[in-house]
């Protein structure tokens, strides 16, 4: 059988089928076409500022490792004049994070950006692995979520960062608003689309550059560009509802390829339809950070576990409420040097 | 005199021998249907508003001859007899409209026995049954444009029957997916249509809450998620008629049950088909596959399920009075005010055409995609 043509140049020989769009595509014009669409959704997001100073958050996954090589070649080839440089969270599980984390350092000699790493130990006294221990596999997830979040940042907050970009892709956010439509979780609904959030309730900027981009793109992007990431998958098991919730997008994928940017749009509509009265953001009375609730869901979690850490495991000789207090005042030195940047 | 003995009796009159279970209640069937219909009534108690002697609002109750509309039917027939014998107000009038099942799905199952049964079993209401291509005389600007939507794929022979017009219609729309979409866009154009010309103002569907859910999701799949708020809320449909879901608290297996118990609804109901198993996932519809998917999860976790419908139900409808609609569908164009997302951009490459929404270019035929 005759090669086929790629779509765009109608030259080269084509070695990509496009899980967007099922265009038949060569390598050069694939990686170009995928570099323009997120160029383009920067722009017209107005996502960055020349001089803006730009934490990628890097986990050494493809979708973190994407990032980071499309920004590079972003802010080279369209003058951004971003100040970009790496930020790691060390959620401390062996055999998982400290091998994705040779993976980010290589990942910053290659790019030419400064990493930063900061632990879940040194934020909130508790280690993955530690955390696993105490409550078991089932539901670990939320403990781990809901720690990064913060932790990224807190991480900012110290490198003086006024923006963390994250890797979040179109699958991400698709699964995030079936998720909050079968939990009933109208806030998290408003918001969960938005390409940036917590302008305006935090002094951190998040933004989802790769937002539009496919799951299946990015990997086909990584692998054309011959990008070094880590591949394993987290060593705790996730979520069974939110395993429904993937398998349910992937079925759909196959169903009709545009479903993904099709629950984003859907999300996005819904998101502006949210009634204003459940979307009121208010601040932890602990530690700060933003929350629904008067006590944010990382200070509660911190809580549970500080409340059943075993004895044992406590050498320092400070007791129970001690220790809570110690974690929440480290918490509260981050805070303040959240305000004081 | 001595109290009757009862081995298992209703939890709620204690008066009779326990027959179904529902939400870890054991009732008898009396019971059981009274509140089964008290889940429904209080949806439309905003149209007891008035008096005996007040205006009566005009409802439309399309029945599909499957179990939840004609439960839906059985329920609202039940309390108007109920209210008529007792003097008390009723405050609505509806009527029943059937699009014949066999213009619609070509299941090759008769229903002719069926209607028969629901005209001998509910004769105090007008009863209406039109063909799906009835659309061409109802709404006749849908001729233009069904041709501008699918383009050279659609070419209309107005020589030809209204059946062979929708006919070849249907089929330039190449995969499941789309002719699902659209079909139910035609239906309830077609629906709309005849609820104004019969002078109702509110359209109550026969929708479970399973089957609500399954609806939000595959509208949110579809790229449909502004148009929610009239597709699974309560609300004002862009045609000025209302469209209420007053089944949206009950699910699809508990309409099953109260079927079940009901005599009169044995002739009318043409029984669900079983999803088939030998289907590839990848040749469902998006609608099928949501079904399926509330149907299995929502054995496990009946809860979450129903915080679709639910959840779906609180979004504000979108206030853009005067915004350009969808020529088919009267969907918003673009995107909702308030959200400045770049997917419809991205789409306007593709397509040059802004008549049509974002949900029916996504169905439209491949090429004018």
């Amino acid at each position: 059988m005759a090669p086929t043509a790629c779509f765009n140049c109608k030259e080269a020989r084509a070695v990509i089928i496009r899980p967007k769009n099922r265009h038949k595509l060569c390598r050069a014009c694939f990686i170009k076409i995928f570099e323009t669409e997120v160029h383009e959704t920067i722009i017209g997001t107005n996502l960055f500022f020349p001089g803006e100073r730009v934490a990628i958050g890097a986990s050494g996954g493809k979708d973190s490792t994407v990032l980071a090589a499309v920004l590079k070649t972003l802010n080279e080839r369209y003058d951004y004049g971003l100040d970009l440089c790496l930020l790691s969270i060390d959620e401390g599980i062996r055999g998982y994070r400290d091998d994705s984390l040779e993976t980010v350092k290589r990942n910053a000699v290659q790019y030419d950006m400064p990493l930063d790493i900061l632990g879940y130990s040194e934020l909130y006294g508790w280690t993955m692995d530690q955390v696993v221990e105490q409550v078991g596999k089932k539901g670990n997830c939320t403990y781990c979520g809901v720690f990064r979040r913060q932790a990224l940042d807190r991480g900012a907050a110290r490198l003086g960062i006024r923006h963390v970009v994250t890797g979040h892709n179109a699958d991400d956010v698709a699964e995030t608003v079936m998720m909050n439509l079968l939990r009933g979780d109208l806030p998290r609904l408003s918001r969960g689309t938005s390409i940036v959030t917590g302008s305006d309730a935090s002094d951190i900027k998040r933004s989802k550059p790769l937002k539009y981009a496919y799951e299946k793109e990015i990997v086909l992007y990584a692998h054309h560009r011959q990008l070094d990431y880590f591949t394993t998958e987290c060593i705790y098991s996730p979520e069974a509802f939110r395993g429904s919730a993937r398998t349910l997008i992937k079925d759909l994928e196959k169903i009709r390829p545009s479903s993904i940017l099709d629950i984003v749009k859907s999300g996005e509509d819904m998101a502006a339809l949210v009634p204003v009265e459940a979307q009121t953001i208010k601040h932890c009375e602990r530690c700060n950070y933003i929350s629904s609730q008067r006590i944010c869901k990382a200070c509660t979690l911190l809580d549970g576990l500080n409340r059943n850490r075993p004895k044992t495991a406590i050498e320092v000789g400070v007791g129970m409420e001690d220790e809570e207090s110690s974690s929440t005042l480290m918490r509260q030195m981050e805070r303040a040097q959240l305000s004081a940047t | 005199m001595p109290a009757k003995e009862l081995n298992k009796p209703c939890m709620e009159c204690k008066d009779a021998e326990f027959e179904l279970t529902v939400r870890k209640r054991q009732l008898c069937s009396l019971c059981f249907k009274r509140f089964i219909a008290h889940k429904v009534q209080s949806r439309l108690s905003v149209y007891r508003a008035f008096g005996l002697d007040g205006p009566k609002t005009q409802l439309l109750l399309p029945v599909s001859l499957g179990v939840s509309s004609s439960v839906l039917l059985h329920i609202l027939n039940t309390d108007r007899q109920h209210r008529l014998d007792n003097g008390r107000p009723v405050g609505y009038d509806f009527k029943i409209l059937v699009i014949e099942p066999s213009t619609v799905a070509a299941t090759g199952i008769p229903f002719d026995q069926n209607y028969e049964a629901l005209q001998k079993n509910f004769p105090m209401h007008t009863i209406s049954r039109i063909p799906f291509h009835s659309i061409f005389d109802y709404a006749p600007e849908m001729v233009g444009i069904m041709k501008e939507y699918a383009g050279s794929k659609f070419i209309d022979d107005s020589t030809r029957s209204n059946e062979e017009r929708l006919a070849a219609f249907r089929a330039s729309i190449s995969t499941p997916t789309s002719r699902t979409d659209v079909d139910t866009v035609l239906l309830t154009r077609l629906i709309v249509e005849f609820a104004k010309k019969s002078g109702c103002e509110s359209i109550i569907w026969g929708d479970s809450d399973s089957r609500l859910a399954a609806k939000a999701l595959a509208g949110v799949a579809k790229g449909r998620g502004s148009s929610l708020t009239w597709q699974v809320s309560d609300g004002m449909s862009p045609w000025g008629v209302r469209f209420e879901y007053p089944l949206r608290d009950l699910y699809k297996a508990e309409l099953l049950q109260y079927e079940s118990v009901c005599a009169e609804l044995s002739d009318v109901v043409i029984p669900d088909q079983p999803p088939s198993e030998n289907v590839l996932t990848k040749n469902l519809s998006i609608d099928e596959l949501m079904l399926r998917y509330v149907q299995n999860q929502g054995a496990k976790y009946p809860g979450v399920m129903a915080n679709v419908a639910r959840t779906a139900n609180k979004l504000n409808p979108s206030a853009s009075d005067g915004a350009p609609t969808c020529a088919l569908c009267a969907s918003l164009l673009g995107n909702v005010k308030g959200n400045s997302g770049v997917t419809v951009a991205n789409q306007a490459e593709d397509n040059h055409s802004s008549q049509f929404c974002y949900g029916c270019m996504r169905s439209r035929p491949d090429e004018l995609c």
